[in-house]
């Protein structure tokens, strides 16, 4: 696997997230990748408004939708899929990624309130949530567009408040980004197991991939997402019954 | 708040036991190691201080930390005072802190310092005493959590109740299949007492349809169904609107798992009440799994109680220490 092919899962996530933002929810929105096929077979986002639950996070969207493609109690098919999430999984999230055995969680910013994966604890290697299916993460893809995007939000938020209130009175800062803590999620080994070595000296120095935003991406209606999104999880049904078939011949 | 003699319920305070059933669950490792809070402090001239304290008040309402057990003002090395004007967390930076000031009716300087103050005072007067000196004065008034504890409020009519009712639906489940995993929880709304039983439902549907999950969306299936059509119950009909499962007292047979304690977390429930614990996977007790106490974490920035039945009054069955609740 290679930087590229995260970056191009993620965008995906991060125009679903944009697509979130439109429609009145948070921008956090993630992609589950079959990885032997590598095709999109389901995606989430939040829906903590409409459900009237705390717990609808875009990761339980589309372990639904995976669920109900390959049935409730086939959880072998976790063991190949690989999630793509603009913001690291809370802990809930992560803990049920775990119990269902994902193969690796891929994420764009850290979540420094609830975060499963490193911020607040690793549950991905822990040993109280089935320690059998630990899983490997590779934080910090497109951080910048997942972080800007939160940004969107609040400040979104903040100007529909009744009564706004003054500390979050803030203009939108479009300039810094907080440093990318990436020892508190992989050490260098599985850095260097991800990118290649000319990205090392971000782990030392803190910085991100990129220095450079992809405005173009967050700030672009992306309400055409949807329809390819299921078109793409469509086409991997097809293409599994296809390849069913031929089995069976 | 009554007074400790007042108090009809029986507590020790030293084991942290209410009416000897009751066992307090709470990360005591780090009980007496300071979660210091920054500060916002001003340097005033003594004659000052009936104004400053009035400014204070004024401005309380917004405050999200307490200082109850702070020293408002302490002297400084220059026979003035200083004092404690508001946390970092009510505002995050200078330039909050000094607009605030401007309503200001005293003089002031030195508004950079740099003070941080335990956010809970410590459980013994030396330690009082030694955090006094090293960070900022505080006023002893005891244990805090002698307090806490005082404070709870138990219905234990309705805890025995809904305990009993938990321990029959977890033999009837155990007795029905054996491979099904007998754990029940309850979900007690507090605007009318309406109780919710949910059953693990992992051996039909998804793995992870955990008892408490299924009671998190059940709780908002019935307040989805009341809001789109009203209900046949008239004693309903009038009830206001249930937000996640605010202030819910949740009761539940095993220990839960790291899913579903944070899931509580989520559904800013106010009490989980459990009967068993779970060694490998429970994530509340700092004896169970990896001593996450999830309900009582520091890093979390929300938390709710949480009890142990310890009679042995409501037996549930056994399940695997493996396996998340």
């Amino acid at each position: 696997m290679s930087l590229e092919v995260f970056e191009a899962h993620m965008r995906t996530a991060i125009k679903l997230a944009r697509y979130a933002l439109d429609h009145e929810e948070t921008p956090v929105a993630c992609i589950f990748v079959h990885s032997p096929s590598n095709k999109i077979v389901a995606y989430g986002m939040n829906d903590t408004n409409k459900s009237l639950t705390g717990i609808a996070h875009a990761e339980f969207m589309g372990i639904s939708q995976i669920q109900q493609k390959f049935g409730v109690h086939n959880t072998e098919i976790f063991s190949e899929i690989i999630l793509y999430v603009t913001v690291e999984p809370c802990i809930m999230c992560a803990s049920a990624l775990k119990q269902l055995g994902i193969k690796r969680v891929v994420f764009g910013c850290s979540n420094d309130r609830f975060g499963g994966n490193g911020s607040i604890l690793s549950i991905h290697q822990d040993t109280c949530t089935t320690p059998s299916n630990n899983y490997n993460i590779v934080p910090g893809i497109l951080r910048r567009e997942a972080i800007m995007l939160l940004r969107y939000f609040y400040v979104r938020e903040n100007e529909n408040a009744p009564k706004p209130r003054a500390k979050s009175n803030r203009k939108l800062d479009v300039e810094n980004f907080p440093p990318m803590n990436w020892s508190k999620y992989i050490n260098r080994e599985q850095f260097l197991e991800y990118f290649d070595e000319d990205n090392l000296r971000h782990y030392d120095d803190m910085t991100d991939l990129s220095r450079d935003v992809e405005w173009g991406l967050i700030d672009s209606c992306q309400d055409d997402i949807l329809e390819r999104l299921e078109q793409d999880c469509e086409s991997f049904e097809l293409h599994r019954v296809k390849k069913l078939k031929t089995d069976v011949i | 708040m009554v007074k400790k003699k007042q108090n009809p319920l029986t507590i020790d305070y030293r084991k942290c036991l209410i009416e000897n059933r009751l066992q307090q669950v709470r990360n005591t490792t780090f009980a007496d190691h300071p979660d210091l809070v920054n500060v916002w402090t001003v340097d005033i001239d003594p004659r000052d201080s009936h104004s400053l304290i009035n400014f204070i008040k004024d401005i309380q309402a917004d405050e999200p930390v307490s200082f109850q057990h702070i020293k408002r003002i302490r002297k400084n090395s220059h026979s003035g005072l200083t004092a404690i004007i508001c946390s970092h967390e009510m505002l995050q930076t200078e330039e909050d802190f000094l607009r605030l000031l401007k309503d200001a009716e005293f003089e002031y300087e030195n508004t950079s310092g740099r003070f941080q103050v335990p956010r809970l005072g410590p459980s013994t007067k030396e330690l009082s005493s030694e955090w006094s000196e090293k960070y900022w004065p505080l006023v002893w008034r005891g244990n805090p959590n002698d307090q806490i504890l005082n404070d709870y409020v138990f219905d234990m009519g309705l805890i025995k109740r809904i305990l009993q009712r938990i321990s029959e639906l977890t033999a009837a489940q155990h007795e029905k299949d054996p491979l099904i995993t007998p754990a029940v929880s309850a979900f007690v709304n507090p605007l009318n007492k309406r109780v919710i039983y949910t059953v693990d439902g992992r051996h039909q549907g998804s793995p992870l349809d955990h008892s408490i999950m299924l009671g998190i969306k059940e709780v908002a299936r019935q307040e989805q169904q009341r809001r789109d059509c009203g209900t046949e119950d008239p004693t309903q009909s009038d009830d206001p609107d249930t937000y996640l499962c605010l202030d819910f007292d949740v009761y539940t047979s095993h220990e839960p798992c790291s899913m579903c304690a944070m899931a509580l977390i989520h559904s800013r429930i106010k009490r989980c009440i459990f009967l068993k614990s779970m060694a490998c996977t429970g994530c509340l007790t700092p004896a169970s799994g990896d001593g996450y106490c999830m309900h009582n974490n520091r890093n979390l920035n929300s938390s709710y109680e949480v009890f142990q039945w310890t009679g042995n009054e409501f037996i549930v069955p056994h399940i695997d220490p493996h396996t998340c609740c």
